[in-house]
């Protein structure tokens, strides 16, 4: 009779899958032991700027934070600049009139104006901005400067800043434009913005200001003279008010008043009036006004819609905002 | 033998993930041990919920329990700000962390560039405790 080898497991199928269970239980316990007795490591502290504390012997300034929560309140700016190193991107969109109702979903399914805009703060209290609109095909460069600010002592009582743009029509020149030379295509807009904060919930803003066209349309008179048919230099004052509704939200309300008389065309004053969302990153506007221009100096000047006759229109404008 | 199986696949599937709650977070001695110049009142507390409204709530929830409706994108799980676990830090330890960050915790200093400011927010995250 031969020997026959067998070979054969020394435990059965059960007891090897009840051994890799349990010794998966065992790895997971024994990492997570790993890591709670590793001993916390030290970082060099050495370089690591230290925020706390204010250098000995000098009185800092306490300034009223949050007079507003953006750049923007509704078709003005603030009186706010953000914090150095922020970056901005602003998208502003105006829908057409509300008058023709459902034939056009209130004007939201009508021409639209649009402005794509960005901004930076490169240092302290000075932000410089560009951007582009649809209307007129105009590019716009501005400069916001924080002149003086609130203080929580009351020793100012308000802060001032100032906004300025310059704006450019860069249509091609044709037959219903009115360039003569490059200058024709520019447009200027200077304003003071005065605010206080006059609580956590309430801040108010005015802003005088000042528009000028350096070609406008006229028209021949029986002399054959040039005769203007609005002014070159606009002045116009708006006010704005921000009440805050919880710590992310405000109403917020607009109204712009221009102060110049025009030979004819005078614009019509502007009643606007929203809602104002904050969050960490971003800042959304949704409101109903009678400005349809993002270019100030065009609302100013140019505006028709006249809110005694309903002529409002809805539009958002939408900030988006980065650190560096 | 096809449960035994089915378990092992299933406690397998879990064995080697790490509860992300207790990945230590080594805070600096001299940050630690800051003291908050910043006294609790009333005044700071609105400041800092204000600030916590804005910058901390979409993820670590509006009343500090980790449940923010941003929480579950993240890899990390939001602190529930109401447990020991965070209570029994310093307020150097907390304003060390709201200022540096990690991973899916940005840094708030560039946000937030006023030390006054993120003090105020430490003394609203201690009005979380249960």
């Amino acid at each position: 009779m031969k020997n026959q080898k067998t070979y054969s497991l020394p435990v059965s199928p059960f007891a090897w899958l009840c051994a890799i269970m349990l010794l998966c239980c065992s790895f997971g316990k024994l990492h997570a032991q790993a890591v709670k007795t590793t001993a916390p490591v030290k970082k060099d502290t050495s370089k690591i700027k230290d925020t706390t504390a204010a250098a000995p012997g000098v009185k800092k300034t306490s300034y009223v934070k949050n007079t507003f929560e953006g750049n923007y309140l509704i078709d003005e700016q603030t009186v706010m600049v953000p914090i150095k190193g922020t970056f901005e991107f602003d998208i502003q969109h105006r829908f057409g009139t509300v008058e023709h109702g459902t034939t056009d979903l209130f004007g939201i399914f009508a021409s639209a104006t649009m402005r794509l805009g960005f901004s930076y703060v490169p240092v302290n209290n000075l932000q410089i901005g560009f951007g582009g609109t649809n209307e007129k095909m105009q590019v716009d460069g501005n400069v916001k400067y924080a002149l003086l600010k609130q203080t929580k002592s009351g020793s100012m009582p308000v802060s001032i800043t100032y906004y300025g743009d310059v704006a450019a029509d860069t249509r091609k020149k044709d037959n219903t434009t009115l360039f003569v030379s490059t200058s024709d295509r520019f447009s200027y807009f200077n304003q003071i913005l005065i605010a206080r904060k006059f609580s956590d919930a309430l801040s108010i803003q005015a802003g005088p200001n000042l528009s000028h066209f350096n070609n406008l349309q006229g028209y021949l008179d029986a002399s054959g003279n040039v005769m203007p048919i609005l002014k070159n230099d606009n002045f116009g004052i708006s006010f704005s008010g921000r009440f805050k509704i919880s710590d992310e939200s405000a109403l917020i309300a607009n109204y712009d008043q221009p102060l110049t008389q025009n030979p004819a065309n005078n614009p019509h004053p502007n009643l606007s009036f929203g809602i104002e969302m904050k969050t960490s990153g971003h800042d959304f506007e949704i409101f109903v006004g009678n400005y349809s221009s993002l270019i100030p100096q065009n609302n100013f000047v140019y505006n028709q819609n006249d809110f005694k006759k309903g002529q409002f229109l809805i539009g958002f404008n939408i900030s988006r905002l980065w650190n560096f | 033998m096809l449960v035994a199986t089915v378990m092992t696949v299933g406690i397998m599937s879990v064995a080697f993930t790490i509860d992300q709650q207790q990945k230590p977070w080594p805070v600096p001695d001299k940050d630690a041990k800051t003291a908050n110049p910043v006294k609790s009142s009333k005044e700071t507390i609105a400041a800092g919920k204000a600030l916590y409204s804005l910058h901390c709530a979409s993820c670590h929830g509006k009343a500090g329990l980790g449940d923010g409706n941003k929480a579950a994108q993240l890899k990390t799980q939001p602190q529930d700000m109401s447990k020991s676990d965070v209570q029994s830090q310093a307020d150097g330890a907390l304003f060390y962390k709201i200022s540096e960050g990690r991973d899916d915790m940005p840094s708030f200093k560039k946000k937030i560039p006023d030390a006054e400011d993120i003090w105020s927010l430490v003394n609203y995250v201690r009005t979380l405790k249960k």
